[in-house]
């Protein structure tokens, strides 16, 4: 254990540290998480760098080694982790005003857990940190304001989600074990029915947490129906996702080579993830509910080029497996870094304006903090795929991927690449309707004055931070892919080199190369071309000696009306509303109406004052609505023949248990 | 919302409509004095109740009087969840007028629409008391300018009989041709409209030309591209000489193949009729309730018309086929304007064929309501237009009109409710709707 | 659509030639043309008490109150003005007793070629308007000249105002002015903005546009004819631009 270790040993160490410190002194326990997450992503730099890092090392409870370690798998997500962490914890100290410490702990908690079962080196201390996470983040959600009932409900679905994943990663973990005999990360490679169990185990737990159809009634509802604080909506959709991924790209890389539905299956859940996510925060009015939503179509693009590697990889697709696992990688590094900036945004604009209404908001922080709405405006147009911003780097990447499906030999995983990247591109389109939403109805755009907001400079700059780094990552994308290869080598088990190079003039290895070569990219590139421009403006303006620009301000032409009256003003729902008219079938769209007046003359069309709302439904819900019907009909019926509430009768039962154990060990041996 | 709310109750709507699509109600109670009121009332509405004239004239007066903005057609409230007003107006190029909507919708779709007046009352009939006959019809000539030859003759219609003048016959023919150019002028230019929303740019393009070949005839024939003075004693240009007629008339036949071979064409584009095809419907009961009239009405599957129903000269003379459709969608409306346009056509060959020669007999004018009180009564191009003037020492005593604008723009607000934006302009244009008749 | 070629082939070119040559006769009906006092004579009293808008007086005949109405024509004048009547400056408007012009030669040269209109109807009865519009159609073609109507003041560089200004669209009138950029100009149309026309007097109404905004161009008439329109707006251009 070298300096490097000692340095991620202390920052997992301190996460656990700054629970304790949060529950006397809550600002405090986040200022501590900030330290750890600054720490944990300093390890994390130098686990890429400089090769996999060995933390403090024990011997388990049953037997096997574990240890705290970095290889560059983890090392990347843990990067990805800590660099949203940093700016989290330091939005918290200012965000967080209850006088209740339990947000606090929770939020450390969570952290720690989740850098545990990153930085684990066996599945056992994985499994443990994983359940932290779910408790410690159960915890989170229960200390969302608004109605108890409604909180407990949601909670309670986050809790039932959590734990199935929990029962589905300890099922594919348990098949590891029976297939390798430890808990160690040994690869088991042996195909067969042992390895498809832990595949579906695996896959099914992961998507759990990761939130993809069917299963994303788990990311959208606690966090939007519970109106969960702000930042522990950032980490439960950019890392507690996160996690997930991690989790079944870890597994994944301790299988072998995947047969050929393994990809199908994962590209098709993935393609329909991205549709229905984008759908649904397209017609969203929540300023969480929408990131969150858009969560969901961002872990479907993952599990996109992640189903394409898989299928790369089972054709011997050499070339598209590793460009396809660098766009899952970015794309899981851009997702983190924008959504937290949207999430702390969203927390902003509540702190402003004190409600998480996207029409009620209705540009009440337009003249609010600028370093927060240029964040902002970062984030989303990063999340709508605008060059040259991460988002649109990673989804050029997904897509560049997607067009080469036409490699595949079988023509129905032709067709299934074609299908998804139709699929990948509707969804595309229709994220941007739901950014301009968030952005333009949302935050910026009111023809009226905007309300006066609350300044927060401890709010307002961890935004601005995030949505620089977007920046950052975008413009430097060849440089970062070229600083992922270790990640991506680590996962494929084969030296991985970024996919970059040269075109044209432009310098080598300023250009992402997808194929060898099919599509080229080069985000350094956008930025100086419109650099050039504007210095050509700039330059024509001041030689020309025009005279200087003459600013006048007049109000907002609204076809001769008096701007700005109350009422009159285009909703972020109207700007949704024709997609919730054109898509009514797969949304549900339906219109209630109620007369308020009079009931009108049969026949003849009389006025009458009416409400109106139109409703849009989650099918899934419905789905999942009806197995909890199932589920209390099953337990009201075991209830009054198994648990009748007698003692006499549970005593029979462990009985029955303690005899059952000593025949079966009995008949072992 | 400022402006009188609408607080006429169903009952009392059914009497006001009952009203409004088959009579005129002078504003002083004196409805009954109409002479064949219950005669047409008969044809429409199968079982009269009784009716209350204080509420009916009440009502109709909320509408002309009170500040602007207000409300021209019923429109309710509407809550829920993103409801909100869209304001579209007073100035809006879409519409050449100046006017408002308030679009009450949850986007897209259209929930309510409420057009409101008032932007451009020029307050002229009420300035009018005290004036000769002859300055006032200069106003009510530029009260609305694209339907000036019925406004005028309406008016004039009223004013003679209030005064119990005869008209020579002459005088009546002309105000007859100005109306049915001006007829012809208005539905090209309601086809020209439609076809430019539906970005038809060649139909459009051809069907403005039309309009404004129909426009420089007007201009040779009276001396004035809009008629104004025309129908006047002393205008511009005095009456048709028989090469003027010959020329005419030679013009016009050539406007109406024109015409014809347009149409054909339109009929050709499968998009445009699909476009305007159930487009803003309007039902037969609801038309009849809410008191519509001309095309609109016609287009609904009422047969009604002025110039079949007030038959004095020189229509009585000629050859009228009266156009119906029964779907009363905007289809339906401008197919109704399509064949007004050729039977004017028709009518105005027969009408420069039989030209009376010299003044000819004076024809009495119809009988006063009430001593020195007369209705005048003309189909505008957009429907039933009625004058009521009372003339006091040879000077006038109070002007007041029902204008088919009017009677029409509850009836586009009420076929406007689940239409989205963008069928506006077709459901507008298709009723041939003027704020400057509602806004006086 | 092969169809629709074919008419618009056998159709012809209908657009005018003008401003390269003058109004033809079919442009321009008798009323284009304002009542000319006799040469070298008083304007008669009979003429003066015949007008029903006090356009004719002593000193002269007012186009910009003149509502074309003809019935100072029994009364010694005729209908006899130019064509284009355009002027700059409100005074410019009176056609003095005796005879001569007040056609001013200086042309408003504070705009380009191409110019985006605006149009705003604060009272009208559609006659102007509808000759505006009739701009673009075949038979004037603004838009071989570079003239384009807008949907929004924001694009526009010419504010066309038509009719008599009622209160109720002061203030819309106002904003539109307001959200226009500049340079910027306006036009004027029809008796109605330049002196309340027919209506002048009528409670609710404001007298003139002069009161509202600065005027660049007034046109007279009832209603000016489009080619009349035309030339208001082609002066904006200035001098040696006149030609599309």
């Amino acid at each position: 254990m070298d300096g490097w270790g000692v340095l991620l040993t202390l920052s997992v160490a301190l996460f656990f540290g700054s629970a304790v410190v949060a529950a006397a002194r809550p600002k405090l326990g986040y200022a501590t998480s900030a330290v750890a997450s600054a720490l944990l992503l300093a390890a994390s730099v130098e686990a890429l760098v400089g090769g996999p890092i060995q933390g403090a090392a024990w011997s388990g409870p049953l037997g096997d080694p574990e240890s705290l370690a970095l290889n560059g798998l983890s090392a990347f997500f843990a990067l990805a982790a800590s660099l949203v962490w940093v700016a989290t914890a330091v939005y918290s100290v200012t965000y967080d005003e209850r006088r209740s410490p339990w947000l606090a702990v929770c939020f450390s908690l969570t952290l720690g857990a989740i850098a545990l079962l990153v930085a684990s080196s066996s599945l056992l201390l994985f499994l443990i940190g994983w359940e932290t996470m779910t408790i410690a983040s159960y915890g989170m959600i229960l200390q969302a304001t608004g109605r108890r009932g409604r909180v407990f409900s949601a909670a309670f679905v986050f809790l039932v989600f959590g734990e199935a994943s929990t029962l589905f990663v300890i099922l594919a973990v348990a098949g590891l074990r029976v297939g390798t005999g430890t808990f160690a990360e040994v690869p088991y490679v042996a195909a067969g029915g042992l390895s498809t169990l832990v595949f579906v185990a695996a896959l099914l737990g992961f998507a759990l947490k990761m939130g993809v159809a069917p299963f994303h009634m788990s990311e959208w509802l606690p966090i939007a129906h519970s109106s969960a604080p702000s930042n522990a909506s950032a980490v439960l959709s950019s890392t507690l996702t996160l996690a997930g991924a991690y989790g079944l790209f870890r597994v994944l890389s301790l299988l072998g080579a995947p047969p050929l539905w393994w990809g199908a299956v994962t590209l098709g859940i993935g393609a329909v993830s991205v549709l229905l996510g984008a759908l649904f925060a397209a017609v969203s009015e929540h300023t969480k509910g929408l990131p969150a939503y858009s969560t969901i179509e961002n872990n479907g693009l993952i599990l996109v080029a992640l189903g394409i590697a898989l299928l790369a990889r089972a054709e011997g697709l050499e070339t598209l497996y590793v460009f396809a696992l660098f766009a899952a990688f970015f794309q899981a590094l851009a997702h983190a870094v924008a959504k937290t900036a949207l999430f702390l945004a969203a927390g902003w604009a509540e702190h402003a304006t004190g409600t998480f209404d996207l029409t009620s908001i209705a540009g009440g922080v337009k003249d609010g903090d600028r370093g927060a709405l240029l964040g902002t405006l970062s984030a989303t147009l990063s999340l709508s795929a605008a060059p040259p911003l991460a988002g649109f780097v990673a989804e050029w990447m997904v897509l560049e991927s997607l067009f080469q499906s036409y490699q595949f030999v079988p023509a129905w995983v032709q067709f299934l690449g074609l299908v998804a990247g139709a699929a990948v591109a509707l969804g595309a389109g229709l994220i941007v309707i739901a950014m301009v939403k968030f952005l333009g109805f949302g935050l910026l755009w009111n023809p009226s004055a905007a309300r006066p907001a609350r300044r927060s400079r401890g709010l307002s700059v961890p935004i601005a931070a995030v949505g620089a780094v977007v920046l950052g990552l975008g413009v430097g994308a060849p440089w970062v892919l070229r600083f992922l290869a270790p990640a991506v080598s680590s996962f494929a088990g084969v030296p991985a080199i970024a996919p970059v190079g040269s075109l044209l003039s432009v310098p080598n290895g300023w250009s992402i190369l997808s194929g060898s070569p099919f599509g080229i990219l080069s985000p350094p590139m956008v930025p100086i071309t419109i650099g050039i421009g504007a210095c050509v403006a700039a330059g024509y303006y001041l030689l020309g000696r025009r005279p200087g620009p003459s600013v006048r301000r007049s109000p907002v032409w609204m076809a001769g009306s008096p701007p700005g009256r109350p009422g009159e003003v285009y909703t972020s729902f109207g700007y949704g509303t024709g997609l919730r008219l054109m898509m009514a079938t797969i949304l549900g769209t339906r219109e209630i109406r109620s007369s308020a007046g009079a009931v009108s003359e049969a026949g003849l069309a009389t006025p009458v004052p009416y409400s109106v709302d139109l409703e849009v439904l989650d099918v899934f819900k419905l789905f999942y609505d009806d197995l909890v019907r199932g589920g209390e009909a099953v337990a009201a019926a075991l209830k009054g023949w198994v648990m009748t509430g007698h003692l006499g009768r549970y005593l029979a039962y462990i009985l029955i248990v303690v005899l059952a154990v000593v025949i079966y060990v009995a008949a072992a041996t | 919302m400022s402006g009188p709310a609408w607080t006429v109750t169903p009952a009392e709507r059914y009497e006001l409509s009952a009203e409004h699509a088959l009579a005129y109600v002078p504003p002083d109670g004196a409805f009954a004095l109409y002479n064949d009121y219950a005669q047409r009332r008969s044809v429409l509405v199968p079982t009269p109740s009784p009716v209350r004239p204080e509420d009916v004239v009440a009502t109709w007066r909320d509408q002309l009087v009170g500040p602007p903005p207000r409300r021209l057609a019923p429109q309710e409230t509407v809550e829920g969840y993103g409801t909100f007003t869209f304001p579209y107006g007073p100035v809006s190029m879409g519409v050449p007028e100046s006017g408002r909507f308030d679009v009450i919708t949850y986007g897209e779709r259209i929930l309510e629409l409420g057009p409101l007046g008032g932007y451009k009352s020029r307050h002229v009939l009420n300035a009018l008391a005290g004036a000769t006959i002859e300055d006032a019809a200069l106003r009510i000539e530029r009260l609305a300018g694209n339907v000036s030859a019925s406004h005028v003759a309406a008016f004039l219609a009223a004013a003679e009989s209030a005064r119990g003048e005869s008209v020579p016959r002459s005088e009546l023919w002309v105000r007859a041709l100005a109306q049915e150019l001006q007829r012809v002028y208005n539905h090209v230019h309601v086809l020209a409209r439609i076809a430019e929303a539906a970005s038809q740019n060649v139909g459009s393009a051809q069907s403005h030309a039309l309009a404004e070949e129909i426009l420089r005839l007007q201009g040779r024939a009276f001396g004035h591209r809009w008629l104004f003075g025309a129908l006047l004693p002393g205008g511009p240009a005095r009456h048709l000489d028989p090469p003027d007629r010959k020329a005419l008339d030679r013009e016009l036949q050539r406007c109406a193949r024109e015409f014809d071979a347009l149409w054909e064409l339109f009929l050709d584009s499968r998009t445009f009729i699909d476009r305007i095809q159930s487009t803003c419907p309007v039902d037969r009961a609801s038309a009849v309730h809410w008191g519509g009239v001309g095309p609109t009405l016609r287009a609904c599957g009422v047969r009604w018309d002025d110039r079949l129903r007030v038959p004095g000269p020189p229509y009585n003379d000629l050859f009228l086929a009266l156009p119906e459709e029964r779907d009363g969608d905007a289809l339906a409306r401008l197919l109704v304007r399509v064949q007004e346009v050729r039977a004017s056509f028709l009518l105005i060959e027969q009408m420069l064929d039989r030209w009376p020669p010299g003044p000819g007999s004076p024809e009495p004018a119809s009988s006063p309501v009430l001593p020195g009180r007369g209705l005048g009564r003309v189909e505008a191009p957009s429907g039933d237009l009625v004058y009521d003037v009372s003339v006091a020492n040879g000077k006038l005593a109070s002007v007041s009109a029902r204008t088919p604008s009017q009677a029409n723009w509850p009836l586009f607000a009420l076929g406007m409710r689940n239409a989205v934006f963008t069928d506006f302009h077709f459901a507008l244009e298709s009723f041939g709707l003027l704020f400057a008749e509602t806004d006086r | 659509m092969p169809s629709w070629i074919e008419r618009s082939w056998t159709r012809g070119i209908l657009t005018t030639r003008y401003p390269r040559t003058p109004a033809s006769e079919a442009e321009t009906p008798a009323t284009a043309r304002a009542p000319v006092p006799p040469q070298g004579a008083p304007i008669p009293p009979s003429a003066v008490a015949s007008c029903p808008v006090e356009a004719i007086s002593p000193r002269g005949v007012d186009q910009g109150r003149c509502i074309r109405c003809a019935r100072c024509l029994t009364q010694g004048l005729r209908l006899d003005g130019a064509a284009e009547s355009a002027v700059s400056a409100r005074s410019e408007l009176l056609l003095p007793a005796g005879g001569g012009t007040t056609r001013p030669t200086a042309p408003l040269a504070s705009l380009g070629r191409s110019l985006h209109l605006f149009l705003v109807d604060v009272g009208s009865c559609n006659a102007c308007n509808l000759e505006v519009v009739a701009l673009a159609n075949p038979f004037y073609d603004s838009q071989r000249l570079g003239l384009f109507f807008t949907n929004s003041p924001r694009h526009a560089d010419v504010l066309l105002v038509v009719g008599v200004p009622t209160e109720p669209m002061v203030e819309p009138l106002r904003r539109a002015y307001e959200a226009m950029p500049g340079p910027k100009a306006v036009v004027a149309i029809g008796a109605c903005p330049i002196s309340g026309g027919a209506f002048r007097g009528n409670p609710g109404l404001r007298g003139s546009i002069d009161e509202l905004l600065p005027v660049d161009v007034y046109v007279p008439g009832c209603p000016p004819t489009p080619i009349q329109i035309l030339d208001a707006i082609l002066r904006l251009r200035g001098a040696g631009r006149r030609e599309g």
